[in-house]
């Protein structure tokens, strides 16, 4: 079994209509699947919640970065203008919170941004050069006029007949095993 | 309809217009005691008031024109009760900033550029002054009345366009309506926008007729948005328990106007810094002491009352709604998006404060020769009551306004899209 499944990367459907496609993928998620995908030529208003997604982790990272870069505004103008080469500008402090603000915030939002630009490329599994489901002869047409779910092997739910007859129980139109 | 109904409460609007009635009786009565006694502080409790919910319903004013400029899907719900409150607009201005501009006794109390005698921190008079001599062709009695003449008349005449076209829409069900209101309302932002601006500079930044900021009606216009995204917050938790958005009002609605409460947050926060970091880093005298007032005693150089305040704006009115706001859930969750509305509506009472009551006062036996106008005294209370005042007849009006007409724009082209407004 286990061997079969090394080789299989999951079970693909298709849709032809979006309520259909809703529908099933709510109730793939109340089966409890973990390690599937639905793949749309457009966004469904609604699906993040009919899939059961919880809400990107990405703003975490965004938070985290803005917070680096707050700090290492304060540090980089702290240790360049008041310890590596003490200097009076203007008649200001050597450092204090206000003079160097533009740098601060400059350096918060830089970091901020990097940490949302890298941190989706971390979180969406970027780069990838290739993808099992290229090779489905019919994936071409998610992007124009038809909807598909895919239940993916690594689900600890998965079992190849099962899977399949799940699927044509959520009125899937054809269904198609995708090997790695 | 049964007394049930979700309009059953705009029978209230009595109630609220003998509050508005009564509380501003009292404050006119303390601002007229005081006036005869040489005493402006309670004069300024009026003009508080009268700018707070002029600062609000200009607020919900551009709210409603921006809105409808660029098509917004999820306003129109929101919208109608704007369209509501600014019937308001003019009246607060003429029941507040209108008597003080044009009786000489407040007027002279309030804007001492228009007192001849009145005498500097540095014992000269107002009249011989050569810095308002130079700008005495803005700060001149006669264009001063006119000016608050137009601020009444072009705010009035803008909300009046903008209410009587989406109430007619109500019963003619036309979209010509839609359009016209889109050509009224991209005349009416920049109007709008030079129109506030002047008011900030005539009502507030000519107390001290010295200082200049050329932010300053951004500035005025950023704590607008705020505190009319603050206040609906409040009103639309309020209405959707028991009101007429009882149903309506969903979580991504909430989320819109805690993103905008965010957005204007940051906003507000960039204008009044850039304000501040420019004049600080600038150095020149005739712009520092506004800030210097409001930061240290000129003779022993310690914190007076004001730097708390500064601290207050800085802490309570950016850092807490900021942070706040930045997690997902505080903009969804109902109590805790009012929970902040709240905080931004007391800051920005502060920061009226912070900008209107601060002044150099003449006093030839301190050191420096002026005192400062303190924070700490009994007519904070009187501030609060002109704002209650003030907003008991801006609530009567929007009150009386929902019993007449349509409270959901019905035939608005995007009211389903509204309703049905999702993330």
């Amino acid at each position: 079994m286990n061997e079969r499944n090394e080789r299989i990367h999951g079970v693909a459907c298709t849709f032809r209509k979006v309520s259909d496609v809703f529908h099933a993928a709510e109730k793939v998620r109340d089966a409890g699947w973990k390690n599937w995908d639905v793949h749309t030529p457009f966004p469904i208003h609604g699906m993040d919640q009919a899939m059961g997604l919880p809400r990107s982790p990405v703003p975490r990272l965004t938070l985290l970065g803005g917070v680096t870069g707050f700090i290492t505004g304060c540090l980089l103008t702290w240790y360049m203008n008041s310890y590596d080469y003490p200097l009076i500008v203007g008649g200001k402090p050597y450092w204090s919170v206000i003079f160097p603000f533009p740098v601060l915030y400059e350096c918060t939002i830089l970091f901020a941004a990097f940490g949302t630009f890298f941190g989706q490329f971390i979180f969406n599994r970027l780069p990838r050069h290739n993808h099992p489901l290229f090779e489905l002869p019919n994936f071409a047409r998610v992007s124009d006029d038809t909807f598909m779910i895919v239940l993916e092997a690594r689900d600890p739910q998965f079992h190849l007949d099962e899977s399949r007859n799940f699927l044509q129980s959520l009125g899937g139109q054809e269904i198609t095993v995708i090997r790695d | 309809m049964s007394t049930s109904s979700p309009h059953a409460l705009t029978a209230h609007w009595k109630k609220f217009l003998a509050v508005g009635v009564v509380a501003l009786a009292v404050v006119w009565y303390f601002a007229f005691a005081g006036v005869q006694h040489h005493d402006n502080r309670q004069a300024l409790s009026v003009l508080v008031g009268s700018l707070f919910w002029a600062a609000v319903l200009i607020g919900m004013l551009m709210l409603t024109m921006i809105t409808r400029v660029f098509d917004a899907g999820w306003a129109p719900l929101i919208r109608r009760n704007w369209e509501l409150l600014i019937a308001g607009l003019p009246v607060v201005i003429l029941v507040g900033i209108v008597p003080l501009a044009f009786l000489p006794d407040f007027r002279h109390a309030v804007w001492y550029w228009t007192d001849g005698s009145h005498v500097l921190p540095s014992g000269h008079e107002v009249g011989h002054d050569p810095i308002l001599i130079a700008k005495s062709w803005f700060l001149n009695e006669s264009f001063f009345l006119v000016r608050i003449a137009l601020y009444v008349g072009v705010f009035g005449l803008l909300a009046a366009l903008l209410r009587r076209w989406s109430f007619a829409q109500d019963t003619d069900r036309t979209a010509g309506h839609t359009h016209r209101l889109h050509a009224v309302s991209a005349v009416g932002i920049p109007l709008g926008a030079v129109t506030l601006t002047m008011l900030a500079f005539d009502c507030l930044m000519a107390l001290s007729y010295h200082w200049f900021s050329t932010m300053y009606g951004v500035w005025f216009f950023a704590l607008s948005i705020r505190l009319a995204l603050a206040v609906t917050v409040i009103l639309t938790y309020k209405l959707s328990n028991g009101g007429w958005l009882d149903g309506l009002l969903n979580q991504a609605h909430r989320h819109v106007l805690g993103c905008l409460m965010l957005a204007f947050t940051v906003f507000w926060a960039y204008i009044s810094f850039s304000q501040y970091f420019l004049i600080y880093t600038a150095n020149i005298p005739e712009e520092t002491f506004w800030y210097n007032i409001r930061e240290f005693d000129a003779a022993t150089g310690l914190k007076n009352e004001w730097w708390g305040v500064s601290m207050y704006l800085i802490f309570g009115f950016f850092f807490l709604p900021f942070l706040s706001l930045l997690f997902y859930r505080t903009k969804i969750v109902a109590g805790r998006l009012l929970a902040v509305a709240w905080i931004i509506l007391v800051g920005g009472i502060v920061d009226l404060w912070f900008n209107a009551i601060p002044r150099q006062v003449y006093e030839k036996s301190a050191p420096e020769g002026f005192v400062v106008t303190p924070f700490l005294t009994s007519s904070l209370f009187l501030d609060l009551l002109a704002i209650v005042g003030f907003g008991g007849i801006v609530f009567a009006l929007f009150l009386r306004g929902a019993a007449r007409q349509e409270t959901i724009p019905v035939h608005d082209p995007r009211i389903l899209e509204s309703i049905n407004y999702h993330e």
